[in-house]
């Protein structure tokens, strides 16, 4: 049987921990960069740059590292911050971009006027 | 970092994450785009809701829908994450003052999404779905709904050979509503048989 590639992803992570949050029937995005990293992650799959179970892997890891060290119920808890960190893992540990030039990158965005 | 700054420094991060896979020619922001649009329009509870809506306002179409689900749905040219075989062999179901039907998914990976959107948690859960098929009236009731004992309960397991949905009651006060309208109150829930439809106090 043949379905999209993020109908695949979608059933992948469904009724499981790393399942996104989602409103009604809908993805769940509170701010703009949540749905830029989602689109990201799955992006790169879909183009073969990983395989999704290895951003399914990273991303149960740092959930799991957040509930090392959180209770259960900590409002600060955050899906799309743990998400942009298991996609920040992958990508420099497959060497596509080096976490130094990303860095970089991000604090040139901060500054004022950039 | 408090709420703000870091909010600040995650949306530059994720920029600057994508601007730099882009100057690599690893991805383009369209195949981006085109990831984030599949999920905001193709794939979401609106499709159910447009097809129950028809069902409300045009009896053939209902009768169509109940007797040839996937034909009927054919002819309303919605978006094509329809066309996908997500949304294949659907078979709908009616409720009535009569029947009350509530959809479950035991083994899934067959969830309807195209039509219901994505499933809410407790869908997925085993001991809900355990549960939903032994004692389907005290779940209900714990979702707020109260079936009388003169309607009958009808539990459905949706698999990858059927994948179920309902056509809820249209509910009291929408008379000359328009099918735009009543689209806006079908929720995924209500498509499960989970939830009656509502009609907001504020319309």
């Amino acid at each position: 049987m043949q379905i999209k590639f993020e109908q695949f992803v979608t059933a992948s992570m469904l009724g499981h921990q790393d399942a996104p949050p989602r409103s009604n029937g809908e993805l769940l995005f509170q701010i703009d960069w949540e749905s830029r990293a989602f689109g990201i992650a799955i992006a790169l799959s879909k183009k073969g740059h990983y395989e999704w179970e290895d951003f399914r892997q990273e991303l149960i890891v740092s959930i799991a590292e957040w509930e090392a060290n959180h209770c259960q119920d900590d409002p600060n808890w955050d899906y799309y911050q743990r998400w942009l960190l298991a996609l920040e893992r992958l990508v420099c540990e497959l060497d596509l971009i080096d976490i130094e030039e990303l860095e970089t990158r991000t604090q040139q965005l901060l500054k004022p006027n950039f | 970092m408090n709420e703000s700054s870091r909010e600040a420094y995650n949306a530059a991060r994720i920029k600057a994450l994508e601007s730099l896979l882009i100057e690599k020619g690893i991805i383009t922001s369209e195949t981006v785009d085109q990831v984030i649009d599949f999920f905001e329009k193709d794939m979401g509870p609106f499709n159910g809701a447009k097809i129950v809506a028809k069902a409300w306002v045009d009896p053939d179409f209902k009768q169509r829908l109940l007797e040839d689900t996937p034909s009927a749905i054919a002819q309303m040219n919605l978006p094509r994450g329809m066309a996908g075989a997500e949304g294949e062999h659907m078979k709908a179901v009616e409720n009535t003052p009569d029947v009350h039907n509530l959809i479950v998914c035991t083994l899934c990976s067959c969830y309807p999404w195209p039509v219901l959107g994505l499933p809410p948690y407790w869908f997925k859960d085993p001991t809900f779905r355990a549960r939903a098929i032994r004692e389907p009236r005290k779940v209900l009731k714990e979702f707020g709904l109260d079936i009388p004992e003169t309607t009958e309960v009808r539990v459905w397991d949706t698999s990858a050979q059927i994948r179920w949905f309902v056509i809820p009651e249209r509910p009291a006060g929408t008379e000359g509503w328009t099918e735009e309208q009543l689209a806006t109150v079908v929720t995924p829930e209500a498509m499960q048989g989970a939830a009656k439809v509502q009609v907001p106090t504020s319309i």
